[in-house]
């Protein structure tokens, strides 16, 4: 291998990216705004009171519907004699929930508490539906019976306050590591091939391995780039004071990192590396850009599903395991929530395993992509 | 006779039922233009593909400079103009050239300037590939093929899309590359430059039809021009 030549066509990468401002905002531009907007949308909840309705005499109601009341996130609003005038409360939008006690129910030392009690809900929406459920509950138990124990949470990585967020953003950092990197190197390969541009670069001594060499690093720097960016953003929380009519706001997501951020950035790296491979190897398959497109349904959208994006891997069915234990992206998300979350270093055994097979797939993915590049030179 | 620039021996290649290149033999003496004259789809790319080792001879062999091809050695002195303009759209023209140049091991600015000189870019050096005209592309495409000052230049179709006074601008070059030493191996369906070559071979269906001078082809087919010629030699061909 020629290191100039590897470095030319490298270069080469990045003067095309340079007059290519468009794709250069969709490299950086595109994965913050996204992460900010979901670093919100997830933060920033509108969560009303619980409105509840409560079947039972008017007695019993009025007791436990103003024990309820002042228990948090439950807002007591409506008294109904049947379950049927329950329901068109729901269906009219006055309450989330109605809780329903027996006809002979009687509160205070004179009643034993039914062994279930029913609840009606909408039937619409089963998280926030859940959500309301969890919270009913928790009030029920705390009035029903006020000496039951509150549970104090303590945890063994990162922090009883973390959210959904905290978790979710090593993950979406691995995702945007992959997806664009990906498609853009399809796409720039795929113009190789039909543009002539492939049978000029064949007709000169550079050898497949050196243009798989130069691809790598010519993307896989602005995919270093990409990811440094994207990281600083999820890591940083500079607070902006109000400012006129402008309320006080913090840039970045402020996650928790327990580990190397620079580990981080390394696990990362080496999937976008295979990921240009593997685009280079996809774009063989390829005539036109709209079906190096094609290809996102197939090669990204299952990685984001089984990859453990959204749901640990252990917890798919069976049978989807070993298919996402062969996934690149499984290690990746993996490997950042072990650094990130976990504080994972190289002494970790099952960050080591990640790295190693993130490496092992790299070369794999480079193996098949220089096989695509056809020329018959020794 | 000088050990020839560029010889095939039974050089043959097939794709499934299609024989593309059906054994040709040809040895060609450096220093002068050839030109390879046929029809859409009589063999001449795949030939040029098959000389400068980006297919592989089903049967047969081509060697450039005296060197068995495919080779990757004898590639850093072939220069290549491939049918599409084959430049990088969003690269300036002295990106272009530098980058091929550096895949071809020069790194001398001299040459790129030189480069830039024989197809008459001065001046657009800064200018991206995708604001050129299509005449303009295509120079730029020549001076790609020519940046590392290669012994044998292959030229497929150079003057497709080129208007006249560029086209004789581009023949004023190759005779000054020829004159230079260079072999040059260009391929046309339009007879109207075949005058220019030195050399000509009239090719169809993957075979060598007929070889020689304008003049002698023309003598020899009886015909007052080259476009008769041709025809008749494909007919005795078929015949």
């Amino acid at each position: 291998m020629n290191a100039r030549r590897i470095l030319a066509i490298s270069r080469r990468i990045a003067s095309q990216f340079r007059r290519d401002h468009r794709t250069v905002a969709l490299l950086f531009v595109v994965p913050l705004v996204v992460t900010a907007l979901l670093g919100w949308v997830i933060r920033d909840q509108e969560r009303d009171d619980v409105r509840l309705g409560i079947v039972a005499s008017q007695l019993v109601a009025e007791r436990v519907g103003g024990a309820l009341d002042a228990a948090p996130g439950i807002d007591y609003l409506f008294q109904a004699d049947s379950a049927e005038a329950a329901r068109s409360l729901i269906r009219d939008g006055q309450v989330d929930i109605v809780l329903v006690f027996p006809a002979d129910f009687l509160p205070g030392a004179g009643g034993t508490l039914p062994a279930t009690l029913t609840v009606i809900t909408p039937g619409v929406d089963p998280a926030s539906e859940g959500t309301n459920l969890a919270t009913l509950q928790r009030a029920v138990i705390s009035v029903l019976d006020p000496n039951l124990p509150t549970l104090n949470r303590e945890t063994v990585w990162g922090s009883p306050a973390s959210d959904a967020l905290d978790a979710f953003a090593p993950a979406l950092i691995g995702f945007f590591g992959f997806f664009f990197v990906f498609l853009l190197t399809g796409i720039s390969f795929l113009r190789e091939r039909v543009g002539g541009t492939l049978e000029r670069l064949l007709a000169t001594p550079v050898t497949r391995s050196e243009i798989v060499a130069g691809y790598s690093l010519g993307f896989g720097i602005f995919a270093a780039l990409q990811v440094a960016v994207i990281t600083t953003f999820a890591l940083m929380n500079v607070g902006v004071p109000a400012f006129g009519p402008l309320p006080a706001f913090s840039i970045g997501l402020g996650i928790a990192n327990a580990g190397s951020p620079l580990l981080a950035f390394l696990v990362v790296l080496l999937l976008a590396v295979g990921m240009v491979n593997l685009g280079i190897f996809v774009s063989t398959f390829a005539r036109t850009e709209l079906q190096v497109i094609q290809f996102v349904p197939v090669v990204i959208v299952p990685q984001g599903l089984l990859g453990g994006v959204l749901w640990p891997v252990d917890s798919l069915p069976s049978l989807l395991q070993p298919i996402a234990r062969l996934l690149p992206l499984t290690y990746a998300v993996d490997g950042l929530r072990e650094v990130m979350i976990k504080g994972a270093d190289l002494g970790s055994a099952a960050l080591r395993l990640d790295l190693s097979v993130l490496v092992g797939l790299a070369i794999a993915f480079a193996a098949l992509a220089a096989l695509t590049i056809r020329r018959e030179v020794a | 006779m000088a050990s020839p620039a560029i010889q095939a021996v039974g050089l043959t290649k097939s794709f499934g039922p299609l024989v593309a290149v059906d054994g040709i033999d040809l040895a060609l003496e450096p220093g002068r233009i050839y030109g390879v004259l046929g029809p859409n789809g009589s063999g001449k790319t795949t030939l040029i593909r098959l000389l400068t080792g980006l297919a592989r001879a089903t049967s047969g062999h081509a060697r450039v400079l005296g060197t068995e091809m495919p080779s990757r050695a004898a590639l850093g002195r072939i220069g290549y103009m491939t049918q599409s303009d084959g430049v990088y759209a969003e690269l300036s023209v002295l990106e272009n050239l530098r980058f091929f140049a550096a895949l071809y091991g020069t790194t001398d600015s001299a040459a790129l300037a030189r480069a830039v000189e024989i197809v008459d870019l001065v001046g657009r050096e800064g200018t991206p590939a995708y604001q050129l005209s299509g005449g303009l592309r295509r120079r730029l495409s020549l001076a790609c093929a020519l940046v590392h000052s290669p012994a044998v230049i292959f030229l497929d179709e150079p003057t497709v899309g080129v208007d006249p006074a560029l086209r004789m601008q581009f023949w004023q070059h190759f005779h000054g590359l020829a004159e230079a030493g260079a072999t040059l191996f260009v391929s046309s369906h339009v007879m109207d430059e075949a005058d220019r070559c030195d050399e000509l071979l009239f090719m169809r269906a993957g075979r060598v039809l007929a070889r020689g001078t304008s003049g002698e082809l023309r003598a020899q087919a009886g015909t007052p021009d080259l476009e008769a010629a041709f025809l008749r030699f494909s007919h005795e061909a078929v015949a």
